[in-house]
């Protein structure tokens, strides 16, 4: 009998930092990470930076594995890993909303989104 | 050879945001304006017809964090300098999947791996001391040797930028 193979990490949760007042977050950031987070089949945090126990979490997430300085560009979100890993998805693009939505959307279309549902449901 | 830190021609498309519209000074629109610096990177300033700056980019393809050199190559365009504050700057590093198949699939394909860094630089409205409204503006007169930003106010008939007075006196 041998050793059994480790599982092959899976998503596990979907974060988004971000702020009800910007408009690159609500609703446009929250609407796109419900439907990533539905592809996925994992859950969805929002950390909202104006409420003080999520802004802990947030700063922290964002100064471990996002674009960090000390006022941070909202939204950035994060997809959580079973393994552990974190991988810093998208952060918010400062130019025009529109360029932010397109971001999501290319994310959407993205050879990476398309090789982790793949995997996931292997 | 390309310059280290230069942003090849598929990842600069990605930096490319048409149409807009200046936020609450006027109804003008945006336009992109790219300067040059001793940066290897692409510098974009978006700015309405009146020179109000929206917000100003600069996107490196490194490894590096280009923000100290991003802050000191502002200070050296923006007169006062104490304009460019820290807090001011914010990062922001494109992975590949949010920027589209082609730059994506180019990113992949790197070794070793860099990212598409950027920098912004935004300056919100603020009061002057005789409590007038002062905005980020951009000064491109060829009277300069480079661009100036400078804090003037929009609705002053002088155009305000502390370079073009110097000559004029």
């Amino acid at each position: 009998m041998g050793h059994p193979m480790p599982a092959a990490p899976r998503p596990r949760r979907l974060t988004i930092v971000l702020a009800k007042w910007c408009p690159h977050c609500v609703p446009l950031s929250v609407v796109h990470g419900r439907r990533l987070a539905r592809q996925l089949r994992v859950p969805l945090r929002i950390l909202d930076i104006d409420k003080p126990r999520e802004e802990r979490a947030a700063d922290a997430l964002v100064r471990a594995h996002g674009d960090a300085v000390p006022d941070y560009l909202i939204p950035q979100v994060f997809l959580e890993w079973s393994n552990g890993d974190v991988r810093h998805l998208l952060t918010g693009f400062s130019e025009q909303v529109p360029r932010t939505d397109r971001a999501w959307r290319d994310l959407f279309a993205s050879d990476w989104l398309r090789s982790v549902r793949t995997e996931a449901r292997a | 050879m390309t310059r280290r830190g230069a942003v090849p021609p598929v990842l600069r498309r990605t930096l490319v945001s048409p149409g807009g519209h200046c936020y609450r000074h006027c109804d003008g629109r945006i336009r992109s304006v790219h300067l040059r610096s001793g940066l290897p990177g692409v510098w974009t300033v978006r700015a309405c017809p009146t020179g109000v700056v929206s917000v100003t980019s600069y996107a490196e393809w490194t490894g590096r964090d280009p923000l100290r050199d991003v802050q000191r190559a502002l200070q050296r365009a923006t007169f006062p300098k104490t304009l460019v504050r820290r807090w001011d700057l914010r990062t922001a590093t494109r992975e590949g999947p949010e920027l589209g198949r082609e730059a994506e699939r180019f990113l992949a394909r790197q070794r070793p791996r860099r990212g598409l860094r950027v920098v912004y630089w935004r300056v919100y409205p603020f009061k002057a001391k005789d409590a007038t409204e002062r905005r980020l503006m951009l000064c491109r007169r060829r009277a300069h040797a480079h661009p100036v930003f400078f804090a003037g106010d929009p609705s002053s008939a002088e155009w305000g930028c502390p370079i073009c007075a110097r000559r004029s006196r």
